[in-house]
């Protein structure tokens, strides 16, 4: 781990602790036992230690962003392992890992230090079963309230049916006043919204047409992903599932993130050839993603008949077309390995560039007609400075990353930040914009698909010279691999929507002991509240656009 | 050169090609002359919503439209009709029934009835009052009270904000589109629509050798402009698209409303739109007068410019913030079209 220290302010000689040993240092007495994972030095604390512990590294030690939380049913006891790293060095990272005892699984929450905690902490409680002492607002977040038992402990009985009388199963639409007299109305939107995008349920107070109060509810696309990857192995069975998280086109990206994990927890090695062609694949699906997201953006502030919408499908079309020459597929790619990618480009390799360059070539003028219909539009001005305010501190207190975070001005990319991949060797920008508003998440996003059309030319340029006898696409992987016992590890990658986490937990078998994703979705969608209190209906759902959130991968 | 404006209205036409004269004559003749203009608007109408919609729109966006069924995919029409009707007819628990269903029948009478006094051109005028641009303005108003009746009606949030939404809009834009229309009668001195017509049929000026009309969007395009965009407020079409608001409030106070009633909604909607676009035509584009072709035909193309304009703003504007859209028609709009009509009376006065 490369210990890349922040400059020292006003001369001051500022040394944060990084390594281990100064870190259990600065913890001292709460440190009850020391553990080390792959990725980062492990602490285990006391159940009720949670949040001096965390407020001390946060503000003592720099650890500025609580990326995830992973809570866990071992043989002996529960844990909750929170992944810190920090916003100005993402390779500085730290586990704390909190058991809590079999029979009464309780531990502090982190919310009071990241507001991050509250939906993360209210996972695990929902599917492992760990319970929150102070948390603010601990109800199930993905499967129903009336759901029996925690799907992923140990003694959960799979097989017992889930029967709720219709008058348990309390319908989410039935609820109509919250009370009896008041100003305010109660109002749905979604499950079934135009603007939703997917199956959101935005349980939303109104005062006149202003938004009083806003509550995702989550959960209609929850498809047991983390528990379906556990059952199956690391070698080949897992990687057709990340191209279901975040559906809409950003399947490489979801597919390095489990190879990057996996990759890291076997010791595999990646030939260069088969990282330059995943940097290329990758950032095809972040345009793909980020078109996508502009196009249905301008829906939400346009209308249903904006032509935009399908200018943005026209070129979002072209991507897709050179991923399925790349893949094969156009959505579900299952294009990554461990150790590489599954075949070499397309023959003819010169038709291929041609297409990959065409493309390229008229990218500058298509960008240039979304400045000219969308950013420089003034009604769209109107509607989109100023609105949705996310400023960097309650982002970064959110966990929120991606292009949201970059909208607020936070300068915080894992491609440069913790360099995987072929990135650090290509000349690129990490795009902020300090607007934090509406316009700045849009305009980010706009901007980000020049750069990645930048690494989409050098990767180009790289390919049509590599030598023909070095175009290794795999290296030498064991066709089964069993990591070692107890060897933990979480990695991240910067997929189109911000910081995709993966942890695994190998337990000596084939397969993964835990498997969790950490979805940037679930934690830019938590912003919601904090963008649209006190804002008016279209701006909250403008806001809701801005995310750019797609339900697979809140849900999983 | 044939008179634009035959003297003779069509009740009277009609009378008397059947040899009627009397009460029985105007009686005959009222109701076929507006069964007539009833079905060409309706044709037009069923023209513009499944078929004409469809091809404007996927002309802006680069793509095909209907193109399966008959020439052009111009049979799409029937078989969208067909499909419409035979819908179910979906009436949700503990709506307040006479207005939810008086409601979707009130939008495209009010339309329809606004075209009484529209002089069409070729003799196709059903009444000309003295009041004529009055009737027309007021008959349009009664849609805002069918949309009322059906946001309150329907027994659903999401129409009720749509009705609450059209309410304020048609308050704050029908000043400014009335006012508006004022400096026109400034100018014209009678509120019948024949004379508004006749009077634009004048010379403005000659430039060698072509006589332009006195069109009042010539003499005036300041109050021309005005019009056309408070109308667009009226007709709620984009950037004013505020009470219907898909992506926001789902379809406003058409929410809950499924086959025959959507059926009549929209239909309301777009024969709005040529409302909107012929008293346009007949304040400021001479009513049916042009070069050349018949004054039915021009009428008809005016009126299409006008749909084709909404639609045009559909395709590329954004929809305006309501608060935001509420400024502009009380503190741009209102004040804009005083002015203006401030302004014409002032001219005129000193002129005449």
């Amino acid at each position: 781990m490369s210990l890349e220290e922040p400059e020292p302010e006003d001369g001051a000689v500022e040394v944060l602790p990084t390594a281990g040993d100064e870190i259990a240092e600065l913890l001292g007495d709460l440190v009850v036992d020391r553990e080390e994972h792959v990725n980062a030095p492990g602490f285990v604390i006391r159940p009720d230690a949670v949040q001096e512990t965390l407020t001390r590294l946060r503000d003592e030690a720099g650890f500025d962003h609580l990326s995830c939380v992973t809570a866990e049913e071992r043989e002996d006891r529960y844990e909750s392992i929170y992944h810190l790293t920090s916003f100005d060095d993402r390779q500085r990272e730290v586990s704390v890992v909190v058991p809590a005892p079999k029979d009464d699984p309780v531990s502090e929450s982190a919310e009071p230090v990241f507001r991050t905690a509250d939906w993360h902490e209210r996972e695990a409680y929902d599917l492992i079963g760990v319970e929150y002492d102070d948390h603010p607002d601990l109800r199930r977040i993905l499967l129903p309230d009336t759901w029996q038992g925690h799907p992923l402990s140990e003694n959960y009985d799979q097989d017992r049916p889930q029967i709720v009388t219709l008058s348990e199963w309390e319908n989410p639409l039935a609820e109509d006043h919250r009370e009896e007299e008041g100003d305010t109305m109660y109002v749905n939107i979604g499950p079934h919204h135009p603007a939703t995008h997917g199956v959101l349920h935005v349980k939303t107070v109104l005062d006149g047409e202003q938004v009083a109060d806003v509550d995702p509810d989550i959960g209609y696309l929850h498809r047991c992903e983390e528990q379906m990857c556990q059952t199956k192995t690391y070698r080949h069975q897992i990687m057709p599932y990340p191209d279901r998280w975040d559906y809409a086109s950003s399947g490489l990206l979801n597919e390095w993130a489990y190879a990057r994990a996996a990759e890291d927890l076997n010791d595999i090695d990646v030939p260069e050839y088969a990282q330059i062609i995943r940097t290329m694949g990758a950032e095809f699906c972040r345009i793909a993603s980020h078109m996508l997201a502009v196009g249905t953006f301008a829906l939400d502030v346009y209308g249903d008949f904006t032509a935009i919408f399908m200018y943005a499908m026209r070129d979002r079309e072209k991507v897709q077309k050179v991923l399925e020459d790349l893949t094969g597929q156009r959505m579900m790619f299952n294009y990554f390995r461990l150790g590489g990618v599954v075949w070499d480009l397309p023959e003819p390799r010169e038709e291929f560039f041609e297409t990959i360059r065409d493309f390229l070539d008229d990218l500058p003028e298509a960008l240039e007609e979304y400045h000219d219909l969308i950013t420089s539009n003034e009604i769209l001005q109107a509607r989109t400075i100023d609105t949705g305010v996310l400023p960097p501190e309650v982002a970064k207190s959110y966990g929120a990353t991606g292009p949201v975070a970059r909208g607020s001005g936070i300068d915080y990319d894992l491609r440069r930040d913790d360099p995987y991949g072929y990135y650090d060797e290509l000349e690129w920008d990490v795009i902020t914009e300090d607007g934090c508003d509406n316009f700045s998440r849009l305009l980010v996003r706009l901007r980000e698909v020049e750069e990645s059309a930048k690494i989409i030319e050098q990767c180009v340029d790289l390919l049509e010279d590599w030598p023909e006898e070095e175009r290794t696409i795999q290296s030498n992987v064991p066709r089964t691999l069993r990591p070692e016992d107890d060897t933990e590890i979480y990695r991240a990658v910067e997929a189109a929507k911000g910081e995709l986490g993966i942890y695994i937990r190998a337990d000596g078998t084939e397969k993964p002991g835990r498997f969790k994703i950490r979805s940037p979705c679930f934690s830019n969608l938590q912003t919601l509240p904090e963008m649209s209190a006190g804002e008016y209906i279209p701006d909250m759902v403008a806001s809701l656009g801005s995310l750019d959130i797609v339900l697979g991968e809140v849900d999983r | 050169m044939v008179p634009l404006q035959s003297q003779v209205l069509l009740p009277e036409r009609i009378a008397g090609l059947l040899g009627l004269s009397g009460t029985v004559g105007q009686i005959v003749g009222g109701l076929l002359g507006a069964f007539l203009i009833a079905n060409l608007l309706l044709v037009q109408t069923a023209i513009a919503g499944p078929w004409a919609k469809r091809k404007i729109t996927a002309a802006f966006t680069d793509r095909i439209a209907v193109n399966r069924i008959g020439p052009f995919g111009l049979l799409t029409i029937v078989t969208d009709a067909v499909r419409l009707l035979s819908k179910e007819l979906i009436i949700p628990e503990d709506v307040d029934r006479p207005s939810y269903d008086l409601g979707p029948l009130l939008v495209p009478f009010s339309a329809l009835l606004g075209f009484a006094v529209i002089p069409m051109g070729n003799g196709i005028h059903l009444a000309d009052p003295e009041t004529g641009l009055v009737f027309a303005f007021a008959a349009s108003s009664i849609a805002s009270l069918g949309i009322v009746m059906m946001g309150y009606g329907s027994n659903n949030k999401y129409s009720l904000l749509g009705g609450l939404r059209a309410i304020a809009s048609n308050i704050a834009y029908e000043i400014p589109l009335v006012v508006t229309a004022a400096s026109v009668v400034v100018f014209t001195g009678t509120l019948q629509m024949s004379e508004v017509v006749a009077q634009q049929a004048e010379p403005l000026l000659t430039v060698a050798g072509v006589t332009i009309p006195q069109w009042f969007a010539f003499v005036n395009p300041f109050a021309f402009v005005l019009f056309v965009i408070a109308n667009l407020a009226e007709v709620g079409r984009n950037p004013f698209d505020v009470p219907e608001a898909p992506t926001e409030i789902v379809a406003g106070f058409q929410t809950e409303y499924s086959s025959v009633y959507f059926v009549l909604i929209y239909l309301g909607e777009f024969i709005h739109i040529f409302l909107g676009g012929a008293l346009a035509a007949t304040l400021f584009l001479g009513g049916p007068a042009g070069p050349i072709l018949p004054g039915f035909i021009w009428f008809t193309i005016k009126i299409w410019a006008f749909y084709l304009f909404t639609q045009w703003a559909r395709s590329a504007i954004p929809r305006l913030r309501v608060d935001q859209f509420l400024d502009v028609g009380w503190k741009g709009m209102l004040v804009l079209s005083f002015a203006n009509l401030a302004l014409t009376a002032i001219i005129v006065g000193v002129i005449a």
